[in-house]
């Protein structure tokens, strides 16, 4: 994928790369890292001759009576599958005064449905040396298993259980203590991190209030608070039925065996309403904003972002390799001048974030004691008016585009990351094989498409956000002209409720 | 008539039955309460590989897989920075490792860095506490090239003296850092409290050692470590085992005989106090990090499968004791888990995880539950044995996901000592595992009379209501984890920073 997304999942400390992600996506070092796979052994091919060869799933897909969409993908490397369930539903379709609700929902997902009592999910999944989380986006919620390929019906089991009878067994004790372990899921992740309340005071500083992508996915501790036992009834009717959904199995499978078993245990499940999705332009600022945010922090780091596009967008294709230009290794633009040469920066990040229909491009900087915000600010910007009237060299396309074959070959060797990648194509681009075309698409930008986006999008207005220790607000880049982030969502010392 | 109502009661009934989940009449209805059984157990396959002892010393291995065009290679030095780092110089390793990057006889650090970028892989570094790796992966096709270069890396660095002081800042602001995060703040006090300041295990870089070294330490460190003597390389993926032998034999000509297996002998591990509360204050904290434990056992005692199946019920997976609790049931954590830190020496047991700050105490007084339980008031049961046997055996197949977790995999026996047919005996080892054992090995290695709790929070909220438990006094600790001054009263608000 040429750009990121956020999400935040049901297990923390089983996924170390949730945490990963969210500690280096602050420095700005997500794609890269997010480049490198992990998981099991993969597919098919057996010897490659060109890049384009190698860009290859093999998949099927087809869609049943009820909506559900499905798609199969075989891979005999292990005996293990994944079974991956998107819905497509993310916070972006909360309202304002209840935000966090579709990841606090997906965490009820896990508290057990009409015939499968709390804990059975996690015998038949972690309990036979697989595993199962779930993970909540902007745009998209999703619930997966991995297990031993020979426990593939009872996981097909599990998800139909929770699709189609998730309200059976609800009660309000369940919902509540699920809301306690999100409001710590909050603290650990954001309030309890350093710098980890950047990413929503970007979304509330970019988006005009009220704007479905104006509030951050996990959701304030006030709204948490709120949701109601109607909330989750009214949540799952909506959006958690098969015509909102698309079911991925993708391993050790056996093609006729698994739609047997996808016929036997979803067929049933009663179509629901058309959902409808609010269509929403990318955003434009009317004017440029300079805040500054005391953290309790010792090192200040200065954000710059911009509103750009979401990646449905062909600019994202330019955007995401300006992103490795400026900052994808030492020789980049912006790490080149500042980490290395000027050495007034220790670390410079720059990437595009995209969701489904919005997005942003970000640069963040970490100084070296002795330079200021308000200098590294300037010598940013000199940078990016250079790189604007020259636009990359040539060589550096060639690094920026050099490492995508390898990171998806890397993206192969795991069920479960396959699986993601043709849901991503399927949910949001109609197409599970979208991958290849998004491969191709970043291969085929030109050094002119890079300078075009370069020079339509940096030059608008921005928000600038100067991370300061407490007390230190004159550390901010222009601090004069800074407007304090107010703590609007700090909870009251100790509570729980 | 009463024969006619009958028939349009049939009728009726018939109509209801379709229209319930669409299942056609004559279909038996499915029954979801019912459990899908697992199909045929798979076989578990455990890769083959060939090892070879090369004439300078290193160990070859070499692990065909065909699956993909990618090749992870990786040399592995048995012992790290505590068997060659001064004590005074703690951090000297990982700068070393870093100092490989900057350059060589031949090619200046950004000329390594855009030769790697243009081959689309790049060349990981690290020096951990017992052992150190430099690898990679890349395509089939980029193999020899990326080879070579890592072997410029190693055997021909010029470790330019501008470069060692900027990561020397680098390392200097990642220190400041540190000190922003509870969690880590958490770990390197336990670790002291434990450890002691003598014990390699107590000790970690600090800006004093950081700020004595020297180029000459750094070229000193180097010679002594990056010899052939202590050196595995592992190869897997798209490889011919002839070839690549023919391919590193000659890559590594000059890479000639030298170096030591070294030895590991630690101290001994001072004497654990008498259980105590070690609270570190961080002010304004949402949550308080907990780490629970004492100096364990080595990687080859022979308890370890009975610590593991131990571990894994304890704190090792999401329905664990200590998550299932304080997580599932409680609320007052987004998950909490528990470790041995298996290495050559005592590495420690642990369990801990965030706490919301309000619920201090009585996550404590859970904490202490569990470990009470495991240790004799709550035995094992036969189901939670048997769930966790299942659990590991069939998870074996995650050792082996990818071509570098493979590798990892393999090498990590060499490292410890263990048998090649490890992974093949793994299943029976695991199952030979009883409760006597689990049982005995909790009251040998979980010694709760000299437990170490370490908690890092905010200590105006949480210190009296933790006094309050009862549990074990409390000492105050600063963030280095030395005894903070006394202050009036111990639990107000003017305790010291």
């Amino acid at each position: 994928m040429p750009s990121m997304n956020l999400s935040i999942t049901r297990i923390g400390w089983l996924k170390r790369t949730a945490i990963g992600v969210a500690a280096l996506l602050a420095l700005g070092l997500a794609q890269q890292f997010l480049a490198s796979g992990n998981g099991s052994v993969a597919t098919a091919q057996r010897k490659t001759t060109s890049s384009a060869d190698a860009i290859k799933i093999p998949f099927e897909s087809y869609k049943l009576a009820n909506g559900l969409n499905v798609i199969l993908s075989i891979d005999r490397a292990t005996p293990t599958v994944a079974v991956n369930l998107w819905y497509h539903v993310g916070s972006k379709n909360e309202v304002p005064g209840r935000t966090g609700f579709a990841h606090l929902f997906e965490h009820v997902m896990f508290t057990g449905s009409g015939h499968v009592p709390y804990g059975l999910h996690d015998k038949l999944t972690e309990g036979i040396g697989g595993n199962n989380n779930g993970s909540t986006t902007n745009d998209r919620t999703n619930y997966y298993e991995i297990v031993p390929s020979n426990y593939l019906e009872s996981a097909l089991w599990l998800e139909s259980d929770r699709m189609g009878f998730l309200l059976d067994k609800l009660d309000l004790a369940k919902l509540n203590a699920q809301r306690d372990i999100v409001k710590n899921e909050r603290r650990q992740s954001y309030d309890n991190q350093p710098y980890g309340r950047v990413s929503e005071i970007f979304s509330a500083a970019i988006y005009p209030k009220s704007h479905p992508y104006s509030w951050p996915v996990i959701g304030s501790m006030e709204d948490l608070s709120r949701a109601s036992e109607d909330d989750v009834k009214d949540f799952f009717r909506l959006y958690y039925s098969p015509n909102n959904a698309t079911l991925a199995v993708v391993g050790d499978i056996d093609i006729a065996q698994t739609k047997a078993w996808i016929a036997k245990y979803f067929n049933d499940l009663p179509q629901g309403q058309p959902v409808t999705r609010p269509s929403m332009a990318p955003v434009k600022l009317e004017s440029a904003k300079r805040l500054v945010y005391e953290d309790r922090v010792q090192i200040p780091r200065l954000y710059i972002q911009w509103p750009t596009v979401g990646d449905k967008h062909e600019d994202i294709y330019p955007l995401s390799l300006m992103g490795s230009i400026l900052t994808g290794s030492r020789t980049a633009r912006l790490t080149k001048a500042l980490v290395y040469d000027s050495q007034a920066a220790t670390q410079v990040g720059a990437f595009q974030r995209g969701n489904e229909d919005v997005g942003e491009f970000q640069i963040v900087v970490i100084p070296r004691p002795g330079h200021s915000l308000t200098e590294l600010e300037g010598a940013v910007d000199a940078i990016l008016q250079k790189f604007m009237n020259e636009g990359p060299t040539a060589e550096e396309m060639q690094k920026a585009t050099s490492g995508r074959e390898l990171s998806f070959l890397r993206g192969l060797e795991s069920n479960l990351g396959k699986a993601n990648q043709l849901l991503d194509g399927a949910v949001f681009h109609g197409d599970p094989g979208f991958f290849r075309t998004d491969y191709l698409k970043t291969l085929s930008v030109t050094a002119a498409d890079v300078k075009r986006v370069a020079n339509n999008y940096l030059p608008r207005a921005r928000v600038v956000l100067s991370v300061v220790p407490k007390g230190k607000k004159d550390q901010a880049s222009k601090a004069a002209e800074s407007q304090t982030v107010v703590e609007q969502r700090a909870e009251v010392r100790g509570g729980k409720s | 008539m009463k024969q006619h109502n009958r028939l349009i009661k049939l009728v009726l009934a018939i109509a209801l039955l379709a229209s319930f989940g669409g299942a056609s009449f004559g279909q038996q209805p499915l029954d979801r309460t019912k459990v899908p059984a697992p199909g045929k157990t798979p076989q578990l396959s455990v890769p083959t590989w060939t090892k070879t002892a090369l004439p300078n010393g290193a160990t070859l291995i070499v692990c065909e897989s065909h699956n993909l065009p990618l090749v992870s290679f990786t040399i592995t030095f048995v012992g790290g920075a505590n068997q060659f780092e001064p004590a005074d110089r703690r951090g000297l390793a990982a700068m070393t490792a870093s100092m490989l990057s900057e350059g060589t006889t031949t090619r200046t650090g950004d000329q390594l860095s855009d030769a790697l970028q243009l081959l689309g892989t790049n060349v990981g570094n690290g020096i951990g506490s017992e052992e150190g790796t430099m690898g990679f992966v890349s395509t089939t096709a980029k193999f020899p090239a990326t080879l070579a270069i890592l072997e410029d890396m190693m055997l021909n660095p010029s470790f330019p003296a501008d470069a060692l002081e900027r990561l020397r800042a680098r390392t200097l602001i990642g220190l400041t850092q540190a000190k922003d995060q509870p969690v880590i703040i958490s770990g390197q006090v336990f670790a002291k409290v434990l450890y002691g300041s003598q014990h390699p295990y107590g000790q970690r870089a600090t800006e004093a050692s950081i700020k004595a070294l020297t180029r000459d330490d750094v070229m000193a460190f180097h010679k002594a470590y990056y010899q052939p003597a202590h050196a595995i390389i592992t190869v897997v993926g798209d490889v011919n085992p002839a070839s690549v032998k023919r391919t590193i034999t000659e890559t590594f000509k000059p890479w000639i005989k030298a170096g030591n297996q070294p030895s590991f002998n630690y101290p001994l591990v001072p004497a654990q106090g008498t259980a105590a509360i070690y609270l570190v204050d961080k002010p304004g904290a949402a949550q308080s990090v907990f780490n629970i434990g004492l100096p364990g056992p080595p990687r080859n005692t022979p308890d370890y499968f009975a610590l593991l199946v131990l571990n894994h019920i304890l704190g090792g997976q999401f329905q664990s004791r200590l998550n299932y609790n304080i997580r599932e049931v409680h609320g007052y954590s987004y998950g909490v888990n528990s470790s041995f830190a298996y290495g050559k020496g005592p590495g420690a047991f642990r369990a801990g995880g965030s706490v919301v700050s309000g619920k201090t105490d009585a996550a404590l007084i859970e904490f202490m539950k569990e470990l009470h339980g495991i240790v004799g008031e709550r035995p094992v049961t036969d189901e939670e044995l048997k769930t966790s046997k299942d659990a590991l055996i069939q998870g074996l197949p995650r050792n082996f996901g990818s071509v570098s977790s493979t590798g990892g995999s393999i090498t990590n026996l060499m490292v410890q000592g263990l048998p090649d047919d490890y992974y093949q005996r793994y299943a029976a080892n695991v199952s030979a595992v009883t409760k006597d054992d689990l049982l005995r090995v909790a009251k040998r290695y979980l010694d709760l009379d000299h437990l170490a709790i370490v908690i890092v929070g905010d200590r105006s909220s949480v210190e009296a209501p933790l006094k309050a438990t009862g549990v074990a006094p409390i000492k105050i600790l600063d963030l280095e984890g030395n005894p903070a001054p006394v202050s009036a009263g111990g639990s107000t608000n003017n305790a010291p920073k």
